[in-house]
């Protein structure tokens, strides 16, 4: 420990190769960036919104991760919690690309008004009144009476200025939190932490809202028709495990290779680990509540949301059955039983395992969630299902966005003391016990 | 009354770090029937006494999949074998309506199972232990850490063992009969 408190002091000069590491990401991130945009803007020109769901995919994912850090950061302020403070810092750092985030959220909900003769559909049919629904019925959004229901709130002005609220709570409780932890590293100061447990507790609602809001205006109303209570609490889950998830990436790389090298240890690991075994419960638990009470309900407003992600016109299953499978098995019961073990929490390279496993499948979840669209055909039902087909724009968001978070994170470490050198709790944190 | 036989030997401490440092000696000379008692939790005394994890997760992990099989059983049981009725167009029996019956019942039996598995751990229950024959017990939940030393060890011999827990800085050495 000893050895490393002098590296503590010099964080930035500790930072030699984590630089190069950042510009890569930054070059890559970019690079993705422009991808999907150009795939985006083809897409768009010709009335196709599947590269805007790509877009949606990536920035789903990465966004949930954020979300997810803000939630542990506010939720270990209000809980006082001693173990997670030298974690937190890593925390704060990721918070710098929320700005990032909000700049690129524009493109896809803009892009669709400005490319392409009659493409503001797209993504979001709603948002195109003269839209001709899928199925045999034939009508437009504007005379669709479940759109007429729902436009006072589903309609491209309120949307925007939503969008626009959601991120001014990211942004605003990111840049807030960062600012008073950075402040004490130079000035300590128990009135920083103090200022920061009122935010945590003022902020915990705003951005249990905004993330509730937000899953509901990005990705449920993407299948507008349906509506379910639970989907924010769903992508509140999915934030919860993929910011988790990417602490342990993120906390550990730092330790073996980088400025957190001595400072963090298995205890560490091990909260991180059981964190993230009761959330893969959690997980597990609001997306099968979600299913259950509809399937029992069997209301067909609700069931169709399920039906396209099982079944084909003609009754076989179809490619989202077996990603549906995937997710019962690989994204609750087989990191539920591994994280069981207590080794799985505490030895380095395990967690690090399940936790990239993980992550990877919370990236088919928002495929399930986000990518299953009904599309006119000439059927007896009138509309096929966009199939479970992963393609080269999906890979580019997904690296884009992720290049861009990496990036801004580093940035931030880089710039930063490793951990909050003067924090009331900072001994209780390097100290850690089980 | 009964004849009263040695137990053990009880060694007394003041201070954590002599404690700790002679309960890693303990470990090390290979006793195994010996236990610690200290007046608060002392981090990482476990490893330092070299037991391993707890074995109550396993009867956990048994009561939770008993439970799991045991609620699929008793629905399955009702709805699609002794009494099949057809509600809300459901199948008799499908994995899925009777979930929360599985999920609950795991959850029970899994509880029941830590019970059941502290108290075989533990050997419990038990009235009396033969450590409460010494009479300044009570100061293990004051100001004294003990380390005693059985002697059903297949290590122990009432002059050496005495002589050891001497040499690694024991203030006081009891022989503890009942």
């Amino acid at each position: 420990m000893s050895a490393n408190a002098s590296t503590a002091t010099t964080g930035v000069a500790s930072s030699g190769g984590k630089k190069d590491f950042s510009t890569i990401a930054l070059i890559v991130g970019v690079i993705g960036i422009i991808a999907t945009l150009i795939g985006l803007v083809m897409d768009l020109s010709h009335g196709y919104g599947r590269v805007g769901q790509s877009w949606l995919i990536g920035f789903g994912f990465w966004m949930a991760m954020l979300i997810g850090m803000l939630f542990l950061t506010q939720i270990t302020y209000l809980f006082d919690a001693g173990w997670a403070t030298i974690i937190r810092r890593q925390w704060e750092n990721a918070f710098a690309a929320f700005p990032f985030m909000a700049l690129l959220i524009i493109p896809v909900v803009a892009l669709p008004f400005f490319v392409g003769d009659n493409s503001s559909g797209a993504i979001w049919k709603w948002m195109d009144p003269t839209y001709m629904l899928p199925g045999i019925h034939g009508h437009t959004v504007e005379h669709d009476a479940l759109y007429i229901a729902k436009a006072p709130y589903l309609n491209t002005p309120f949307f925007i200025a939503r969008l626009i609220a959601y991120f001014l709570v990211f942004c605003g409780l990111g840049a807030l939190l960062r600012k008073h932890s950075i402040a004490n590293d130079t000035a300590a100061d128990p009135k920083h932490y103090i200022a920061c447990r009122k935010i945590s507790a003022i902020g915990i609602f705003l951005t249990a809202f905004a993330t509730t809001f937000m899953a509901f205006d990005l990705f449920m109303s993407l299948s507008y028709h349906w509506f379910s209570t639970m989907f924010g609490v769903w992508f509140f889950a999915a934030s919860m495990r993929a910011g988790l998830a990417g602490t342990v990436l993120l906390c550990n790389f730092a330790a073996v290779k980088g400025w957190l090298q001595g400072f963090y240890n298995k205890n560490h690991n091990y909260f991180l680990g059981c964190l993230c075994l009761a959330f893969t419960v959690f997980w597990a638990y609001i997306s099968f509540s979600q299913y259950f009470l509809i399937y029992n309900a069997n209301i067909p407003e609700e069931t169709f949301w399920f039906n396209i992600r099982e079944l084909n016109i003609d009754g076989t299953k179809s490619t989202w059955w077996w990603v549906s499978m995937g997710l019962i098995f690989g994204h609750f019961l087989i990191p539920f039983l591994i994280l069981l073990f207590y080794k799985t929490k505490v030895v380095r390279a395990r967690l690090m395992g399940i936790c990239t496993w993980i992550l990877l499948f919370t990236l088919l979840d928002m495929y399930w969630n986000i990518l299953p669209k009904q599309k006119s055909a000439d059927n007896i039902l009138g509309y096929d299902v966009q199939q479970f087909i992963p393609n080269i724009w999906d890979l580019a968001a997904i690296v884009g966005f992720g290049g861009i978070v990496i990036w801004a994170t580093l940035r931030s470490a880089a710039k930063n003391s490793p951990i909050p050198l003067h924090d009331p709790r900072i001994k209780e944190s390097l100290n850690a016990h089980q | 009354m009964s004849t009263k036989a040695t137990y053990g030997l009880l060694a007394t401490f003041s201070k954590t770090p002599e404690f700790f440092t002679a309960t890693g000696k303990v470990r090390d000379a290979g006793f195994k029937k010996w236990d610690t008692f200290t007046p608060f939790p002392v981090h990482g005394l476990d490893d330092q006494m070299g037991v391993g994890r707890s074995k109550v997760p396993i009867f956990t992990l048994c009561g939770g999949l008993f439970g799991f099989c045991l609620g699929m059983l008793i629905t399955f049981y009702m709805n699609g074998f002794d009494y099949p009725l057809i509600v809300g167009g459901k199948p008799y029996w499908s994995p899925v309506f009777p979930f929360p019956v599985m999920y609950e019942l795991t959850i029970l039996n899994a509880a029941f199972g830590t019970l059941g598995g502290m108290f075989i751990m533990n050997l419990l229950p038990r009235h009396n232990h033969p450590l409460f024959e010494y009479e300044d017990f009570i100061k293990s939940g004051d100001d004294t850490f003990f380390i005693v030393i059985e002697k059903a060890d297949p290590q122990f011999d009432l002059d050496k063992t005495k002589a050891f827990l001497t040499e690694i800085g024991a203030e006081e050495v009891h022989v503890v009969e009942a």
